[in-house]
């Protein structure tokens, strides 16, 4: 690749003000990545699905709730391009980012401009990218440094309108409602946030996004498209409906099948879509049919809603040698759901969604997250459907630090959960067996005045790293005991 | 955003980690007596087992060779002779 990676998917230079697609197969999976992510949380995706959080609001009437005008800031292959800003040394080779590994076969997610070249795709398998691409170099995914990149992103922007709403990882809407006195023009916004990310990115980073204004997300996401890198697209209320016709249906974020349908039957744009009664399109594409509809026709307005994540409890246990066996994992991950279990600040909460991860040998990450069916405070509930996800998707290394989030949190519980013990006196703690894990009242009140008196739980516990290592100090590990 | 904790993660501390002592080796290269740390230098009664490691050659390589070894106060002493450093270590097993 002679040129820097970072213009590898800028828009032709004949683009001018009229829709020209950008690389389709790149607007296509964006927009497929946005449609599938409003399924599993509709509050930070695209609002696809009845009662989803959309509202339809007839032209120029203000939204009581989130902005209805809306900028986006995209960032195409934004995980590849934060690999390639890590190791520059890759920006000239064909490099392609592996998905996370959930098969035993794994697939390709993103390719540079490179790898395209060469015939490499999303989605096929590694045999085959391999030999249609010899020199191919193949990367693991690392999630927590991609996500540590979106939230300094978040807080960048945040500063600019407190209205956020993210949309999968390079992707996210500003509500600019109300910015004008502050900032002046749109376009005036949309480059003051450009500018906002020289903060943290790199300028070839920055340099590739796509911004775009328009009344709604879903305008706001054609525009940011449409956009030259680096240059903002701003689209007013006049122009919204004339803009939407010319562009292809790929961009609309309903179900691939629903586009691949639409192309068979000769509609290539939304203008294309608008000739067709909305009788006939819920008919053959049921619900999608009729959003497809109110999008393509500028009728349906997505507003910006304020993006509200409960700051997340998080663990960590680091292990003094690489850890692979499994079982030795399974072991960690239950100290650390203790742990957070323990932890004051979930104040009762009962736990819905728990995110494990890992630090690996070598650099890199791994992460599995687990939505649980019922929300629960106990261990065993919490572990097991993160031990499934690990069966099923392991960590491709040795593991050096383990990570657990509680990402999601319920209704107190109402069950006896192993910290939420009600306080005993030893004597009577003493006089019946204890359940594994519990701490008598005495000792706790014990290491108590311990740790007034010396800053720190000066008591330990044996825990199993590895028992079954060949180096007897991999064996077992003293961890600090502070219930 | 993800929030981190404010208190440090915990770090495991590794049990039986070696402890280097002092060793005087038969021409062979087997141990004859043996200063643990702080104590009197004691002979080799009876060595009762023997074994070697290799291992993690593709990361830091181990190289180690072990004798559980009686030495004449009755004690049972698990050693080792580090054969990238040439340094003795006793550890428990």
């Amino acid at each position: 690749m002679s040129q820097p990676h970072s213009r590898s998917h800028s828009v032709p230079a004949h683009q001018g003000r009229g829709w020209a697609p950008l690389q389709e197969s790149t607007l296509r999976a964006a927009s497929q990545e946005w449609a599938s992510s409003s399924g599993k949380n509709a509050g930070t995706g695209w609002a696809s699905g009845p009662g989803a959080g959309t509202v339809f609001v007839p032209e120029r009437t203000r939204v009581s709730a989130g902005s209805r005008r809306a900028l986006c800031l995209w960032l195409p292959t934004f995980e590849l391009r934060l690999e390639l800003m890590r190791s520059p040394e890759l920006d000239s080779t064909s490099v392609a980012l592996l998905s996370a590994g959930e098969h035993t076969r794994r697939t390709i997610w993103q390719v540079s401009e490179r790898a395209h070249e060469h015939g490499v795709r999303p989605g096929q398998f590694v045999s085959q990218a391999v030999s249609l691409c010899p020199s191919l170099t193949l990367l693991e995914p690392d999630p927590a440094h991609y996500d540590a990149a979106v939230d300094a992103m978040l807080e960048i922007l945040a500063e600019i309108s407190p209205v956020l709403e993210p949309a999968g990882r390079g992707r996210v809407f500003l509500g600019t409602d109300g910015l004008d006195r502050l900032f002046g023009s749109p376009a005036r916004q949309a480059r003051l946030a450009l500018r906002a990310l020289f903060r943290i990115f790199p300028r070839p980073l920055v340099a590739s996004t796509r911004a775009g204004m328009a009344p709604g997300k879903f305008g706001a996401w054609v525009a940011a498209a449409a956009a030259r890198s680096g240059e903002p697209r701003i689209i007013s209320e006049q122009e919204l409906p004339a803009f939407l016709g010319s562009c292809p249906v790929s961009a609309l974020p309903v179900d691939a099948l629903v586009v691949q349908r639409l192309e068979r039957l000769g509609v290539r744009t939304l203008d294309g879509l608008r000739r067709f009664p909305e009788p006939s399109l819920v008919a053959q594409f049921g619900e999608d049919g009729r959003n497809a509809l109110a999008w393509a026709t500028g009728r349906r307005i997505d507003p910006v809603r304020p993006w509200h994540r409960p700051k997340p409890i998080r663990v960590t246990m680091d292990f003094p040698n690489p850890v692979g066996l499994l079982a030795t994992l399974h072991s960690g991950l239950d100290r650390l759901i203790e742990r957070a279990l323990s932890r004051p600040s979930r104040r009762g909460r009962s736990v819905t969604s728990a995110r494990m991860g890992a630090q690996l040998e070598g650099g890199g990450s791994w992460f599995v997250e687990a939505v649980l069916k019922d929300p629960t405070s106990q261990r065993e509930r919490i572990a097991s459907p993160l031990r499934m996800k690990m069966e099923i998707a392991p960590p491709p290394r040795a593991v050096e630090t383990l990570i657990l989030e509680f990402t999601q949190f319920g209704a107190p519980s109402t069950q006896t959960g192993l910290f939420d013990r009600k306080d005993e006196s030893g004597r009577s703690t003493a006089g019946r067996d204890m359940q594994q894990g519990e701490v008598p009242s005495t000792l706790r009140d014990a290491i108590k005045e311990l740790k007034l008196r010396l800053g720190h739980s000066p008591l330990y516990r044996v825990v199993e790293i590895d028992p079954w290592s060949r180096i007897p100090e991999r064996r077992h590990a003293l961890l600090s005991f502070d219930p | 955003m993800t929030g981190h904790s404010r208190t440090p993660a915990p770090r495991l501390r590794p049990l039986g980690q070696p402890r280097s002592v002092a060793v005087r080796t038969h021409e062979h290269g087997d141990p004859t007596h043996v200063r643990l740390p702080g104590k009197p230098a004691r002979g080799v009664e009876a060595i009762r087992e023997r074994w070697r490691i290799d291992d993690e050659w593709w990361r830091q390589p181990i190289s180690r060779e072990y004798w559980v070894v009686v030495l004449d106060d009755g004690r049972h002493v698990t050693l080792y002779h580090d054969l990238l450093d040439d340094l003795w270590y006793a550890q428990r097993g």
